[in-house]
Parts: C-alpha cells; sequence; structure tokens
C-alpha cells in the first residue's frame, strides 16, 4: 500500500519543481563557494593551512541553511499540492490508513533530501579536486559533512512537514521556516537542545556523530506526534 | 436601436484553440438575455471579456454605447457580476466579505443588510464564509453582485448549487428586477430549461460561435413540427415513400416526417391507402425547446 | 486609491498577519539575548548589541519575512477568486497594485518600529547604562525599511505570479542566501540590492551621512532595482489573465 502511495506521490510532485530544487539546493551551496574562492582563492587558501578541511567548513556554512529553507520549501508544496486542489478529501478516502497517506509524504520528501545531500558530496568533491586543494582528500570528514546534516535536520523536516500538512494558511510553516534559519545562523550561540543547531554539528562534546544520532532519534519522535495529530484530525 | 452591450467580432485564443470567434452579441435594454451554450462553448470566456478581466484577441465591446477599453472603470460602476464559481475571501464573515467591498463601492451601510435579506442570508451574516455551504456561497456572490445596485447585471450560472427551492427564489428574484430596477441582464446557462421561463431573448454560443441570437419567441418558432405516422407496415410504407422521392424515417414502428404542408400530409395518406395500407393514426409533434437547443448545437458539432 | 487602500486594509486586517509581524520583536529578543560576545570594545554597551543583532536580522530575516508578508497579501486573492471579483470592480489594476504595495510597506515600517522597542527592551533587560544611541539606532530601522523597497517589490511581483507560497519564497531564498558571502565582497556587496538592509542596519557604516550607506548607492543601487522591481511587477498586474 505504501510502494503505491509512494508512486502516486511522486506522480503528484510531478512538475512541482521539486527534482529542480534537489538538484538545485546542494548546486546553490557548492556554487557560493565557487564564487568565493574564484574571487579570494589565495586569501583563503593562506587561511589555514589544511585547505581541504577549511573548503569543507566553508561549504558546511550554507548547508544548514539551505537544508532548513529547503525542507520549509518542499513540505509547504507536498501539503500544498493537497490543499490547494481540497485533494484531502479524496486521497483519505481512498482504501488507504490514513497514516500511510502521512508516511507516504514524509518518505518521499526525506528520499529526495537524501538524494540531494548524495549530490552535494558529488558537486563538493568536484570541485575541491577542480580547485587542487591536495592529494589527500579526506573522504570521511566529507561523508560525515554531507550526510550527517541531513540527518541531524531530520526532526525540522518532521516538524516543518506536519505544521504545513495541518495549517491551512501556508504563510505558518513558511514562517517558521525563516525563524528556523534565524535560529541555524545564529547557531554557535544556541543551547544544544535547540534542534535548529543541530545541522551544524556543533555540540558540546565536539562529536558530530552525536548530532545526527540525536536528529534521527527525535525525527522519528516527532514524526510519530505528527502522524497521530494528522490521523486524529477531521479532514475539511 | 441602442444596446446595453454590443459586441463586435469578438474573438479569444487561447493557444491554437479559439475559445470565442468573431461573436456578435447584442442586448438591448430591459432585457433578460439567456446566454446558452453546452460545457466549454465560451460563455464565461466571453463574460470574462465583457468585464475587462481578459482582453480580447479581436474584436470589440461597448457597453451602455461607451467602448470598454476606453471607459472600464465608468462601466463597472454600473455592472454587477458573478463569474463562475462565486468569488469570496474565506476568512471573512459574509457581512465582512460585502463590507470590504462596499468600501470601494462606496454604498451605504444599509444596502450590505438589504441585499443579504434578498439573498436570504440574514441570518448567517456573521458566519465566515469558509463554513458555507455551496449554495450559501453562491447567494453570498449574487449578494454581491447586486449590490451596489448595477443597471447591469452579468451573471454566469448563478443557480449552480442551488436546492430547487433557491432556483425558484433566484428565478423569481432576477424576473424581478427588469421591472422594479430597471435592470437589464444577462445569464448564461448549459440549460435551456433554466431560463426558458425568464429570458426574453437567447444567444446560443457553440463552439465560440454565436449560432442563434432572437427573442425566446422566435426560437419557438424555429421549432421543427414533425408528422408521425402509425400504420400497419412501417418498412413497406418507407419504401413506398421513399420511392416518390419523399423523405421518411422508420423508428420504434412509427413513421417519421419532417414538416410538411397539409396538402402534401393529405396525398401521402392517400398515396398510403392506395397500396392497400391501414393508418391507424396521424399525429402532429411540436419538438421542445430543449430539443431545438440539442439540435442546434449538435449540427453545429 | 483611499477606497481601495481601506478595502485593503479591512480584508488583511482579519487574516492571521498579525501574528507574523510580531515575530520581528521576538526576533529581535532572541538575538540580542542571546547571541551576546564578550564586550571588548571600547565605547558605548549598545553598539555591540544593536551590531550582533542587526546582522542577522539585516542579513536573513527582513528579507525573507517581507516576502512572507507580499504572499500574505495575495493569499486571499488567489483562494477562492478574489482577483476576478476585485477586478470586476471599478477601480484600475494600477491602483489596486500601489495600494497593496503601499500597505506592505507600512507594514514593513511597523515591523521596523516593533524591532526598535526589542532592541530598547534588549538593553533594558541587559541593564546597560551607556546613553541610548538615539541617532543611530533610528539610521539604522529607517534605514533598513528603505533598502526593503525593490525586495517588497519584487516580492509582491512573484506574490501576484504564483499561487502558492512557496513558488515566491524560493525566488526570495535564492537572492538572500548569497548575501551572506555578498557583504564580505566590498567590490559585490555595494551593488546587490538583497545586501542593502545589512548595508543600511549596519551601525558603524558612514556615519556622516544620512544612512550608513552613500547617496549614490542608495540612489542607483536601491532607487534602481526598486524602478526597476516595481514597474515590472506593475506591468505583469495588467496583462495579468484572471
Ligand atoms: N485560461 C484558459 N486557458 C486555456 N484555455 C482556456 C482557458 N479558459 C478557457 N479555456 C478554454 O476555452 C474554452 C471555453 O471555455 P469557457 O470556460 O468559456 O466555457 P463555458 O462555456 O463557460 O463552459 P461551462 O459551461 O463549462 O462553464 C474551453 O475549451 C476551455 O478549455
Ligand atoms: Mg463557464
Amino acid at each position: 500500500m505504501l510502494r503505491q502511495l509512494l508512486v502516486a506521490d511522486f506522480l503528484k510532485i510531478k512538475r512541482k519543481g521539486f527534482w529542480l530544487l534537489t538538484f538545485l539546493g546542494p548546486l546553490g551551496v557548492v556554487a557560493l563557494q565557487m564564487v568565493n574562492y574564484g574571487l579570494r582563492k589565495d586569501y583563503l587558501l593562506q587561511q589555514s593551512d589544511n585547505d581541504w578541511e577549511y573548503y569543507l567548513s566553508n561549504v558546511h556554512s550554507f548547508t544548514p541553511l539551505a537544508l532548513i529553507l529547503g525542507i520549509a520549501i518542499f513540505t509547504s508544496i507536498i501539503a500544498n499540492i493537497e490543499n490547494e486542489t481540497n485533494a484531502w478529501k479524496q486521497l483519505v478516502s481512498l482504501p488507504v490508513s490514513k497514516m500511510s497517506v502521512y508516511l507516504s509524504k514524509f518518505t518521499a520528501l526525506a528520499s529526495l533530501l537524501l538524494v540531494s545531500s548524495i549530490l552535494l558530496m558529488v558537486f563538493t568533491l568536484l570541485f575541491g579536486v577542480f580547485l587542487d586543494l591536495g592529494e589527500e582528500i579526506p573522504y570521511v570528514e566529507l561523508f560525515q559533512y554531507s550526510f550527517y546534516p541531513y540527518f541531524a535536520a531530520l526532526p525540522i523536516l518532521s516538524l516543518q512537514l506536519w505544521i504545513a500538512i495541518v495549517s491551512k494558511n501556508q504563510g505558518i510553516p513558511i514562517t517558521t521556516g525563516v525563524l528556523g534559519v534565524v535560529f541555524a545562523y545564529s547557531a554557535y550561540y544556541l543551547p544544544d537542545w535547540m534542534i535548529w543547531k543541530w545541522p551544524s554539528l556543533m555540540n558540546a562534546w565536539g562529536e558530530p556523530v552525536v548530532n545526527a544520532l540525536l536528529g534521527v532519534g527525535l525525527g522519528c519522535v516527532l514524526y510519530l506526534v505528527g502522524m497521530f495529530d494528522f490521523v486524529r484530525r477531521d479532514v475539511k | 436601436m441602442e444596446y446595453v452591450i454590443k459586441t463586435e467580432g469578438l474573438t479569444k485564443k487561447f493557444g491554437k484553440e479559439t475559445a470565442v470567434d468573431r461573436l456578435d452579441m447584442k442586448i438591448r435594454k430591459g432585457e433578460i438575455y439567456g446566454f446558452l451554450g453546452p460545457n466549454g462553448a465560451g460563455k464565461s470566456t466571453t463574460i470574462r471579456m465583457l468585464l475587462g478581466l481578459m482582453k480580447p484577441d479581436s474584436g470589440m465591446v461597448r457597453v451602455f454605447n461607451k467602448d470598454l477599453k476606453k471607459e472600464r472603470i465608468h462601466i463597472l460602476k454600473r455592472v454587477g457580476s458573478l463569474v463562475e464559481n462565486p468569488s469570496y475571501y474565506p476568512h471573512l464573515t459574509a457581512y465582512e466579505n460585502l463590507e470590504a467591498l462596499r468600501k470601494i463601492l462606496r454604498v451605504s451601510e444599509a444596502r450590505i443588510h438589504e441585499v443579504l435579506e434578498i439573498v436570504r442570508l440574514s441570518d448567517v451574516a456573521h458566519k465566515k464564509v469558509k463554513g458555507f455551504s455551496l449554495g450559501m456561497k453562491q447567494r453570498l456572490g449574487i449578494a454581491v453582485s447586486m449590490l451596489h445596485q448595477p443597471e447591469l447585471l452579468i451573471l454566469d450560472e448563478p443557480t449552480n448549487g442551488l436546492d430547487p427551492s433557491g432556483i425558484i427564489e433566484i428565478r423569481n428574484l432576477i424576473q424581478r428586477l427588469p421591472e422594479e430596477y430597471g435592470m437589464t441582464i444577462l445569464i448564461s446557462s448549459h440549460l435551456l430549461s433554466e431560463i426558458d421561463q425568464i429570458a426574453t431573448t437567447v444567444g446560443v454560443i457553440s463552439k465560440g460561435k454565436m449560432i442563434f441570437q432572437d427573442s425566446i419567441h422566435a426560437m419557438r418558432k424555429h421549432s421543427r413540427q414533425t408528422i408521425i405516422l402509425k400504420v400497419n407496415d412501417g418498412k413497406r410504407a418507407e419504401h413506398i415513400l421513399q420511392g416518390k422521392g419523399i423523405y421518411a424515417n422508420y423508428q420504434d414502428s412509427m413513421l417519421l416526417l419532417s414538416k410538411l404542408s397539409d396538402q402534401k400530409v393529405a396525398e401521402i395518406v392517400r398515396m398510403l391507402v392506395q397500396n392497400g395500407l391501414a393508418i391507424y393514426r396521424v399525429e402532429e409533434k411540436q419538438s421542445s425547446l430543449e430539443d431545438i437547443f440539442l439540435q442546434m448545437t449538435r449540427e453545429e458539432a | 486609491m483611499r477606497y481601495i487602500l481601506q478595502s485593503e486594509w479591512y480584508k488583511l486586517r482579519k487574516s492571521k498577519i498579525i501574528f507574523i509581524i510580531f515575530t520581528s520583536p521576538l526576533v529581535g529578543l532572541f538575538l540580542g539575548l542571546t547571541t551576546q560576545l564578550v564586550n571588548e570594545m571600547e565605547g558605548n554597551e549598545w553598539y555591540l548589541s544593536l551590531f550582533t543583532m542587526n546582522v542577522t536580522y539585516a542579513l536573513l530575516f527582513l528579507p525573507l519575512i517581507t516576502g512572507v508578508l507580499a504572499s500574505i497579501i495575495c493569499r486571499y486573492e488567489h483562494q477562492e477568486g478574489g482577483w476576478k471579483q476585485l477586478l470586476a470592480l471599478p477601480v484600475t489594476r494600477g491602483k489596486v497594485f500601489v495600494a497593496k504595495y503601499v500597505l506592505l510597506m507600512f507594514l514593513v515600517l511597523f515591523m521596523q518600529l516593533l524591532y526598535f522597542v526589542a532592541i530598547y527592551l534588549v538593553g533594558w533587560i541587559n541593564g546597560f547604562t551607556d546613553p541610548f544611541p538615539m541617532d543611530i539606532v533610528w539610521k539604522s530601522i529607517l534605514g533598513g525599511w528603505v533598502a526593503t523597497f525593490p525586495l517588497v517589490a519584487l516580492q509582491l511581483w512573484m506574490s501576484i505570479l504564483f499561487k502558492s507560497f512557496a513558488a515566491p519564497f524560493t525566488v526570495n531564498v535564492i537572492f538572500t542566501l548569497p548575501t551572506i558571502l555578498a557583504v564580505n565582497s566590498e567590490k559585490f556587496g555595494p551593488y546587490y540590492p538583497w545586501a542593502q538592509p545589512f548595508a543600511m542596519m549596519n551601525v558603524g557604516g558612514n556615519v556622516g551621512d544620512v544612512f550608513f550607506i552613500p547617496w549614490e548607492q542608495l540612489l542607483t543601487v536601491v532607487g534602481g532595482s526598486f524602478l526597476l522591481f516595481f514597474i515590472g511587477g506593475y506591468m505583469y498586474f495588467q496583462r495579468k489573465p484572471v
């Protein structure tokens, strides 16, 4: 049942710009560094002994912001597809459980964001090699910087999807996204428990993997909360 | 002759498809003009152009004898409209919806209560419109269109979604307007039966073209009578008549003949009797307006 | 024109826009109270606080939230045939566009004033004793407002063009994120319209002028992009089929 729903969801998001954004997000993040390094490569290379590490951290300074805004945009569009055509009532009157309807939307978005993360890794690597930052490519860090923010952002995905789906007014989830990006930009000052800090991979222990693991855990919890709330609600 | 609405060669294309094709529409003052056509004929597109919501690709629209292109604002001050599904602001109540428009139209506040009374929404005036039933929204749309006491009312399928008593109510209301307020009304529909009791003039549009435009009486005259013969052997009778060059159609054990003069009918009967056929009945059938309408639009297609 | 404005205000009042406006002082308070740097600078303690608050506020929050406001002001027109109804009234499309724009700019101004209050509250909570730098704060509040003129014009255009919230927001994000880099560049920063709120609110800029940026930059970059976006949106709205 979930598979059919997923197929349907991927059909519905056709021509809504999802694939374009999935591609554009990571490309944009790396493109910003292209401009950055293009303009002042010499200066940037002086900033650190480990050029690869420094480059990765530069790329990573935009990853959380792009992730959070991307999540806000994705969740809002996917909820709006049903809202604007009043299709919830039709979808929910199909012989499927409301839980799987919700799970399908979440899975579709989580997959797209995962594709984004893979693309981010590829683009980062390609441009890094192009910049000729040194023989030793730090694959472990590259992997961490590409995928940990994704896992750490899962609670935000759960939260935003929930808000987007239950809001008739899409101004609400978008505003939440704006606040999220303000938080993420201030990550350095935030207490560790704020989920918007997590994609920055900063924490008191200096262990990025903690954020990823916490993200998966709380992501599941918030997902369940949102799903049960959706199931409980009347369909308008 | 002075027309309230007059279009000449009105044309609108969407890509390759011509939605409205060289349409000439003429509506006189005080008329209730029924604008008829099947789904997708181009009624709503025409109405959008009459209101200046869409720009025609070619052709001209004159309303109150003024050029719509040049004096749109002036014209719209005297026009009330309801286009397709009723428009409304869901986050406002019925009263507030009217109030938001009143601020632009500058009519008295009392008028809001008046129109709400007319469409019988006074009881739910302070309920948010997103909680309205389809018919209630439709009534609100009609209330909106009458808010500024327009001289010309343009209603696109105004009885959509109304219950039978609502349809009768609105029909009675529309019928009263020309006499009581001197209004002219353009009302579109895809059902002739919906407006044949109130319309004074009809325009029939099919595939973007105006295929008939005249008084409702003229439309009735347009109706073709059919002569029906019931005989003992229809097949043979058909054969005999066709041998004489008279077109007849045998179906359901009846012989159908298109409209003929009385002499011709007498001749046919005589001929059949001479050939030894027994004639049980000779009838004349008047086709209904609905039949004519269907016939017209089918011929065009 | 006055009547259209009144009607616009009436419709807007009943939407939930007030909650969105009030995120501005909340963000101000959040930024002012959490992002405390150790005060190593000599001089007025308000400055550091203002500086750290204004960076995030002007770089990200202000450009993004003004887009949300623009979408809200068009939302109820898109929803249930509002454009169709509004434009069948005896109003010109031009006036409707201008009315919506004017109303938006008032809302942004109001938001800036609330942010001003937030700045004051931050100082009060932190127990600042130095004199309140009134002229500098005003300069950045009004400067930030002026810098949003072109941004709001573009967002109004996008919000009329697209029915959904997400599409104009995406456009906004695409232009806003690069600002973070642009303001680091002496070459590009001054010419990038989305960097102007930051430039105008960045205390410690050029104190001599009326605003923190030179007049030429204000007129060419802010003024020029405003004309471009405003006229673009205005022309688009004239031709928009409803
Ligand atoms: N915005 C548009 N873009 C493209 N085609 C359109 C548009 N609006 C209408 N059409 C086309 O123009 C033709 C006429 O449509 P219109 O809505 O005027 O029909 P109608 O007579 O009002 O039908 P109905 O009885 O269903 O309301 C249709 O074929 C339709 O597909
Ligand atoms: Mg129609």
